[in-house]
């Protein structure tokens, strides 16, 4: 049963987790943008897994890199939430600054209600351990615990951003509740089953091997426990599509480039990823219009005068990354980029 | 590194069935105050690995914790035990050291506080 999403409105299906996993492998497996290696054929298949190995050695190096180098001029200009505002589609009102940072809580809120977690205080209460997948410098985790009374351990590939997540929760007397590790989401250092909230805001488009991805955090989360991704998808293919125009594919492999991004999937794809896991309540929305004025307002900051000067400073990634923000906005304009969640809950 | 962390952090390697808990090397441990909150470390109680946090305890230079878990009705009776979770919990950081695979031996390093969980190649 394929969920079609209506792009224009804030709706959400829920989905029967008995329909059988169909795996578009081609987009679902790490592809290097820049190679020209098929990865398809498998006669030479130890050589392509060897390859598969190498470059996600090198994606995982190059997103910490790229974190390392980018996260403190994001945080100068738009503070600890490393992630898309949510905000009334068609809002048209040129935002300030703190009307943006706002948004970027409502976006949490909004996840928080959209996965069911805030729909009754009992719920709330059962959220003592919360694993924070791609934490960033910390915003969520820190949100998260202070808001749940709960401890929160937050995983990212940049030693940089654990050290300044940890720094921060200790200057907002959080260190108790909160602390930041260096760990790859697709292996995470944790046993089976130990968290009643896994959340994964904006770091899913990082994570080479979609089903693994996936598998971890149905690993990690405890029975009645719940899993909320929130990501970069590229739009649901219709019904006989097998991959993404040329072009489509084209425009996503130059953002691919600059922000250390995996090959894409669609919304559809982690959904059917969900499903095939003993799972309940897999339920998953299209979000992009909630989101339409975080990269024209991230790209007016860039364009300031102390933008500018962050940027120089910063270094290349930084700049490049600026410099491909408008695909991004091209992207969400023809449909080809999607802001999608997806949300379910492991049985007890 | 504090032990509310260590109390959760297992080693992933590939065939690594039982990498819980990691043993702790300690290197450079120091002692960072924080203020008590009775009604957090009650919270908190339910859910530790009690053995894995006296052998924490222990590795970072703290010893006075009990080998066995308490009954719940501690919690609320004996304010000096709450203290002693709170400081072995709350107030002990691994500054620099590592955290040692049970099954493996294997090293994860420990550096300005921070744990590196990054599996090489060979091992996923």
């Amino acid at each position: 049963m394929k969920a079609t999403l209506a792009p224009s409105s804030l709706t959400f299906t829920s989905l029967p987790y008995s329909s059988s996993f169909h795996s578009s492998s081609s987009s679902l497996l790490f592809r290097c943008p820049s190679s020209s290696a098929s990865m398809t054929t498998t006669t030479r298949g130890n050589v392509a897994v060897a390859a598969a190995a190498t470059s996600t050695e090198a994606l995982r190096k190059g997103i910490a890199e790229f974190y390392n180098e980018t996260s403190g001029l994001w945080e100068e200009i738009w503070g600890d939430h490393m992630h898309h505002g949510f905000y009334d589609p068609d809002s048209s009102v040129q935002l300030s600054d703190s009307g943006h940072r706002e948004a970027q809580i409502r976006m949490i809120e909004e996840s928080l209600r959209f996965s069911g977690v805030t729909t009754d205080e009992e719920e709330e209460k059962k959220i003592k351990k919360i694993v924070d997948v791609g934490c960033g410098i910390g915003g969520s985790s820190r949100y998260l615990a202070s808001k749940f009374g709960a401890e929160s351990i937050g995983i990212t590939l940049s030693p940089v951003q654990a050290k300044r997540a940890n720094d921060l929760a200790a200057a907002q007397s959080l260190a108790h509740k909160v602390s930041f590790q260096v760990a790859d989401a697709l292996e995470q250092p944790f046993e089976d089953g130990k968290f009643d909230l896994v959340w994964s805001m904006e770091s899913g488009e990082h994570m080479p091997d979609k089903a693994k991805f996936v598998n971890e955090l149905v690993r990690v989360v405890a029975p009645g426990g719940r899993i909320i991704i929130v990501t970069w998808c590229h739009r649901n293919l219709s019904e006989g599509e097998k991959a993404l125009q040329p072009w489509e594919q084209n425009l996503l492999d130059r953002i691919c480039k600059t922000f250390y991004l995996p090959a894409w999937c669609s919304t559809d794809d982690y959904v059917h990823l969900l499903q095939s896991h003993s799972l309940q309540d897999i339920k998953c929305a299209d979000w992009s219009e909630n989101v339409a004025p975080f990269w024209p307002a991230v790209i007016r900051t860039a364009l300031t005068w102390k933008g500018l000067v962050s940027l120089l400073r910063s270094g290349m990634k930084s700049i490049k990354g600026a410099l491909t923000m408008p695909l991004m906005i091209e992207g969400y304009k023809k449909g080809v980029i999607k802001f999608g969640i997806i949300t379910c809950r492991k049985p007890l | 590194m504090r032990l509310i962390t260590h109390n959760m952090l297992s080693c992933n390697i590939k065939g690594v069935t039982n990498g819980f808990p990691l043993r702790i090397e300690a290197g450079n441990v120091i002692e960072k105050e924080v203020d008590f909150n009775p009604d957090f470390i009650r919270h908190m109680f339910a859910k530790l690995e009690w053995k894995a946090l006296v052998e924490g305890a222990r590795s970072m230079g703290y010893a006075e914790l009990p080998e066995d878990s308490p009954d719940a009705a501690v919690l609320e009776s004996d304010e000096s035990f709450l203290k002693k979770l709170h400081h072995a919990l709350l107030e002990l950081h691994l500054e620099e050291g590592a955290l040692v695979c049970p099954k493996t031996g294997r090293k994860f390093p420990v550096n300005k506080g921070i744990p590196n969980m990054l599996l090489h190649e060979d091992e996923v």
